[in-house]
């Protein structure tokens, strides 16, 4: 004989539901305690968040933060940029030439001469990063970010010669970045310009020049980048370099001696790292491979053992205030059993069946948990209004001192309900052993 | 009671419980109850007929049992089978389906309505959802203005009608009460139990009512069933006997 389940779960969640709409005041107070737990653990967290991820931001904004330079002259083959390259912590890292070779007079015509340092760049830099003009046919939606969306078109690189114009020699014309200051004393360059750089020599004593056309495509300002210096592709470098070492050197129409076969080694490189926080390990791996180098790690580290103290000071409030809560919400809860013990076993002599009565307070700890925890966030959102309105001046646009990210409020709701639902898990099984039959007369 | 085949049907049923010092025995020789038949056990306090009846309710596991049987809509659900195989959820939807229960002092649910509380066991069934069964047994209760209340505003005999409606507003088969008007006085007594009668005969369902009451259940002009009580001494200390037997 086979009769049809009784239609039970859908039922209890109306009941305990109505249950505890009853006994309204002792729900209250549960959803008044998660609350008073909950939303000082949420403003700490939010201030944590806040506080470090501003301070993040702030040291990340300036790639200045991101940048490891060699201390002193290596000799870095091809091979160590391609294994370089391939390390998870690196973002850009490109040669640099001897220093010695690595600087060029620039000048505008009929301006002044203005010597300036040639730093090897590449697409990707950081350094350029948003000053490069992006390909102007594309658009952006507001919360697209065009660095993304709309790679540049243009960057550092020598344009394939143009043809030969009558009486005049070819040049490649090579495209440029140059810092704000060096166009600034060359008499106010502007991008867009097209200047001339010059290379020099000394070879027995008679100096000779090597002069090549740059179109200025960006102008870097100081913030970023606050010597005299000129953005190059690479292969300018190493013609430079050549050039000087008297050898010659086809880029720059220069004649001289041929270049000994072998491979380039390079005295130095520019490496920056994908976020702050990997410096400190990228740091360590260069020393351990014998190149020491000169970085901001130490502003990290102190921002990470911030992060790190805040950390611990969370989780251990965290911890204490979730178990007083867990015992506050379990002890309730099996008290609230161990008062309606005639009423759940009324249920299960009514057909009901054990898991639905089992149910039974834990659909009243999910209930007191979404409750509680809507009152925490609603705490927390006027909480943390006053505290971004008292540190406004201290804050820069967009940045603030307390917050949380919409993943926060989702982990803070899941581990809420979890937790609650261990509470109520020993008075779901309280509840299990009730016999039925206690539902027939009083004890 | 003629031939029909029972509606309950019990042979050699047995439960025990301990009590400070007491073992009690319930022995359910035989007990047949056929479909509309109305029933009194009768005996004094610990005589067994509480225990019975949560044998009965499918509430409690018998320790033995030769036969344990209800046989409903032409079917016969084996009891006896069903503890064995622990299909609790079997059991429990037996209870839901087929017994209504009118326990000593209401067992209603304080946070709910009269009206929800008397609709519960047909929301349980998922029945159609008719405001109207619901009116009308509480219309010939005597409840039916009390319908929008909850159960703390009524009086104590009035929440034992509202707990009979609640055991009928299903179409149970049958009907199990625990000394249903223990809590009330005589008069109110003599009123409620005489709905209770009223309505399951109405209704075709089979009743098992427990009472204390030789004068009433007399009265009400009831078939009677009294255990035979024997108490002996023994090593472990006073074993009490309690035998039930009635053959439709």
């Amino acid at each position: 004989m086979t009769v049809p389940a009784p239609r039970d779960l859908g039922r209890i969640v109306v009941l305990s539901l109505a249950d505890a709409r009853h006994e309204w005041r002792a729900t209250l107070c549960l959803v008044l305690a998660l609350a008073a737990v909950l939303a000082p653990l949420l403003v700490l967290f939010g201030l944590r968040f806040g506080v470090v991820q501003t301070l993040t931001e702030r040291l990340a904004g300036d790639p200045r933060n991101l940048e490891i330079v060699p201390v002193g002259a290596g000799r870095f083959d091809k091979a160590w940029f391609d294994s370089a390259r391939a390390w998870p912590e690196v973002a850009f890292v490109i040669p640099r030439t001897r220093a010695i070779a690595a600087s060029m007079d620039v000048m505008k015509p009929g301006g002044p001469a203005i010597n300036v340092e040639m730093v090897p760049t590449a697409p990707g830099d950081p350094l350029l990063k948003g000053l490069l003009p992006a390909t102007p046919t594309c658009t952006t939606a507001p919360n697209e970010d065009p660095a993304v969306v709309c790679p540049p078109r243009v960057y550092p690189r020598i344009l394939p010669e143009e043809p030969a114009q009558a009486e005049q020699p070819t040049r490649p014309r090579i495209l440029v970045a140059l810092s704000e200051s060096a166009a600034r004393k060359a008499g106010g360059i502007v991008q867009g310009a097209v200047i001339a750089g010059i290379v020099g020599r000394s070879i027995d004593g008679r100096q000779e020049n090597a002069r090549v056309a740059l179109n200025v495509i960006a102008i870097v300002p100081e913030a970023t980048y606050a010597r005299d210096a000129v953005f190059v592709p690479l292969e300018l470098l190493d013609a430079s370099e050549s050039f000087r070492d008297g050898f010659a050197e086809p880029l720059l129409k220069s004649e001289g001696g041929t270049r000994p076969e072998g491979e380039r080694l390079y005295a130095g490189f520019r490496l920056y790292g994908r976020t702050i926080y990997d410096i400190p390990t990228l740091r360590d791996r260069l020393v351990a491979g014998r190149t020491e180098v000169s970085t901001r790690a130490a502003e990290v580290e102190q921002l990470m053992s911030l992060d790190r103290n805040l950390g611990l000071l969370f989780w251990l409030i965290a911890g204490i205030g979730t178990a007083g809560f867990l015992l506050s919400l379990g002890v309730s809860l099996w008290g609230a059993v161990e008062r309606k013990r005639r009423d759940l076993a009324t249920l299960r002599l009514l057909g009901f069946r054990t898991r639905a009565t089992v149910a039974f307070p834990m659909i009243q700890a999910t209930a007191v948990a979404v409750l509680g925890v809507a009152l925490a966030m609603a705490v927390f959102a006027i909480v943390a209004s006053v505290i971004n309105s008292h540190f406004a001046g201290s804050l820069g646009v967009g940045e603030t001192a307390c917050r949380l990210l919409p993943s926060h409020v989702g982990v803070a709701v899941a581990v809420t309900l979890l937790c609650a639902l261990a509470a109520s898990a020993l008075a779901g099984l309280r509840v299990a052993r009730i016999d039925p039959s206690e539902g027939l007369r009083e004890l | 009671m003629g031939n029909a085949s029972p509606l309950l049907s019990l042979r050699g049923v047995t439960k025990q419980r301990l009590a400070a010092g007491v073992r009690f025995e319930l022995h359910v020789d035989a007990l047949d109850l056929v479909a509309g038949e109305r029933i009194a056990l009768v005996g004094e306090s610990g005589s067994g007929k509480s225990t019975l009846l949560d044998l009965v309710a499918l509430a409690s596991r018998p320790d033995d049992a030769a036969r344990f049987r209800l046989q409903v809509d032409d079917a016969v659900a084996n009891v006896v089978t069903l503890w064995r195989d622990g299909a609790s959820d079997a059991l429990a939807a037996l209870r839901a389906r087929h017994i209504g229960y009118v326990p000593q002092t209401g067992g209603l649910f304080a946070f709910l309505s009269v009206f929800d509380n008397i609709d519960l066991p047909r929301r349980l069934l998922g029945l159609p959802r008719d405001g109207s069964v619901v009116e009308r047994l509480a219309e010939r209760l005597g409840v039916a203005d009390q319908l929008r209340k909850k159960p703390a505003s009524l009086s104590v005999g009035q929440r034992q009608r509202v707990a009979i409606a609640r055991a009928l507003a299903h179409g149970p088969s049958l009907v199990l009460a625990d000394e249903p008007t223990a809590s009330v006085d005589p008069a109110t007594a003599d009123i409620v139990t005489n709905l209770l009668l009223e309505q399951a005969k109405e209704r075709g369902a089979a009743l098992l009512l427990a009472s204390h009451d030789w004068a009433r259940v007399e009265r009400l002009g009831l078939a009677r069933i009294a255990p035979e009580i024997a108490r002996e001494r023994s090593d472990d200390g006073v074993v009490v006997r309690s035998t039930f037997a009635r053959q439709s």
